[in-house]
């Protein structure tokens, strides 16, 4: 405690660097004005800098390790997609690998040589990828809801940014994520917690960051209905559609996400930022042509919502006005 | 003058030494290609906006696919040309080992007369196989780099004008390294090493 209250004062609130100046803090006014003109007392405001100041390190870090995780799901259940697009494409017509200039061969135009003559043998291969489109069906789910936990954490993180000060009728001065009072914004007064942002700075930048996940877990979303309607005449399956709920509890969780809309009780449509999408649903084709696939995959890869040169900077400012490393 | 073959030696396995470099570069650059190719090989696909299917409705799309994967060739391209400097890097070991090669029979203490450098003893190679066998080596990658230099630029030119079949040829003389004969290069290292291989 001690140490904390030392390298508390020795850091006196700054005003802003003049590139900061720059950047929009639009949220900060209602709240901060009000707080301002009621802080904390400073015996609090001492001991609240330093619990701030670990909470943010904490959240951050999560922050970090999440963005970790989601790009090792997205990746597996990319690679699950490819297989059932390949596995479909080969039951049809042209397989894609999308490392490899030469297509390979083919179930219903492949000469089978001297296996011709094996009885069944295209229904035996058939229903060997029937079982084997089963599998990765499931496994592309699997990771889409690992996907969806991940940015249900990246929400929560980003909404526990605040340190809010604990029971104030006791005599020792505790700190907690809770907000027990109203008049108590858990914005320490809007102070910096560090060198130069108040907490609606460090909110502001998690909010970008977690929109972009959002965003492109919705248009994901789209994606794995879109693959695990795929159908073909050899191996048919029961597709879903865009309004059916894809695992259990999917809604809940899309609603933490916010990309559930109680009003009319469907997932919001998926869209890229700043842009408008049409409203009109699409029916979708369950035998869709090669190039779209390709147009899928290459969408799954290209995470059009994240845009990662903002994200790394994000990172690194913060790491930069924390003095940790989030890389 | 046994000697002096001995310091040829020495110079050979440190050769032998770059070219393993060399082909590590080799896998990396035919990775990179790899890559980049097959986003250049979409780059029509998703230029056209019949391809989006259930995508359609999404406004955007089309641009923001096409920006991300115009931004990892880039990528790509940038750390190709990184791969390219490294074996410029091995190209100009070459030629520093040549010269002090040269620099031995030459400028050093004893000057080599004719004769001496076409001398063999046992089955050691003479100077002058030395000195061919770096010449070689290093002409050969010398011209090979020339020649992935511009495989990277052709390749940068394909993606404005998409061609599968181009692509094809680019990678295939990027796999075949036709200015570095194996069997040649092989040659010259059992000649410079014949002892050992007894």
């Amino acid at each position: 405690m001690e140490e904390n209250l030392a390298s508390t004062s020795s850091s006196q609130p700054l005003s802003p660097p003049p590139s900061f100046e720059s950047t929009k803090l639009k949220h900060q006014n209602p709240s901060t004005e009000s707080s301002i003109s009621s802080p904390l007392p400073p015996s609090v405001t001492r001991l609240w800098r330093p619990a701030a100041q670990r909470n943010l390190r904490n959240q951050w870090s999560k922050m970090a390790s999440y963005r970790q995780q989601w790009k090792s799901f997205s990746s597996s259940a990319r690679s699950h997609a490819t297989s059932i697009v390949n596995s479909y494409l080969s039951q049809r017509q042209f397989p894609l690998k999308t490392t490899s200039l030469f297509p390979r061969m083919y179930m219903n135009a492949m000469e089978l040589g001297v296996l011709s003559d094996m009885p069944d043998i295209r229904k035996k291969a058939c229903r060997k990828l029937f079982k084997q489109q089963k599998l990765h069906r499931s496994k592309l789910l699997s990771s889409y809801k690992d996907m969806v936990d991940v940015v249900m954490h990246m929400v929560k993180t980003g909404r526990s940014m605040r340190t809010f000060l604990k029971g104030s009728s006791s005599p020792l001065v505790q700190f907690s994520s809770i907000s027990e009072d109203k008049n108590d914004h858990g914005d320490g007064g809007g102070i910096p917690v560090y060198a130069f942002w108040s907490i609606y700075y460090f909110e502001e930048l998690a909010q970008e960051l977690v929109q972009m996940f959002t965003l492109e877990l919705n248009l994901k979303r789209l994606l794995v209905v879109e693959l695990l309607s795929i159908s073909s005449e050899e191996v048919p399956v029961n597709g879903v559609c865009w309004l059916d709920e894809l695992y259990r509890g999917e809604f809940n969780d899309l609603c933490i996400c916010g990309l559930y809309s109680t009003e009319v009780c469907e997932p919001v449509r998926p869209k890229i930022k700043d842009w408008k999408s049409d409203t009109s649903s699409e029916q979708s084709n369950r035998q869709p042509e090669h190039d779209i696939l390709q147009v899928y995959l290459t969408t799954w890869l290209a995470e059009a919502n994240i845009d990662t040169y903002r994200m790394d900077e994000i990172f690194a400012v913060v790491g930069e006005e924390m003095h940790v490393n989030l890389s | 003058m046994e000697g002096m073959v001995k310091k040829y030696q020495q110079k050979f396995r440190r050769v032998k030494d770059e070219m393993n470099r060399w082909d590590e570069l080799q896998s990396r650059l035919l990775s990179q290609f790899r890559n980049a190719s097959s986003i250049i090989e979409r780059l029509q696909v998703i230029r056209n906006p019949q391809n989006y299917g259930a995508l359609k409705f999404v406004g955007g799309i089309e641009d923001m696919i096409l920006r991300k994967q115009m931004e990892s060739l880039e990528t790509i391209l940038l750390s190709m040309n990184k791969t390219l400097e490294e074996f410029h890097g091995v190209v100009t070991f070459l030629e520093k080992s040549l010269r002090d090669g040269r620099q031995l029979v030459k400028g050093g203490s004893i000057q080599a007369t004719p004769k001496q450098l076409q001398q063999r003893i046992g089955i050691k190679p003479s100077l002058a196989d030395c000195l061919d066998g770096l010449r070689l080596l290093h002409e050969m990658h010398q011209s090979e780099y020339l020649l992935k230099s511009s495989i990277v630029s052709a390749l940068s030119g394909l993606a404005l004008k998409p061609s599968r079949s181009d692509l094809g040829a680019l990678q295939q003389l990027l796999v075949d390294q036709p200015n570095i004969p194996k069997e040649e290069v092989q040659f010259i290292f059992d000649i410079v090493f014949a002892e050992e291989i007894c």
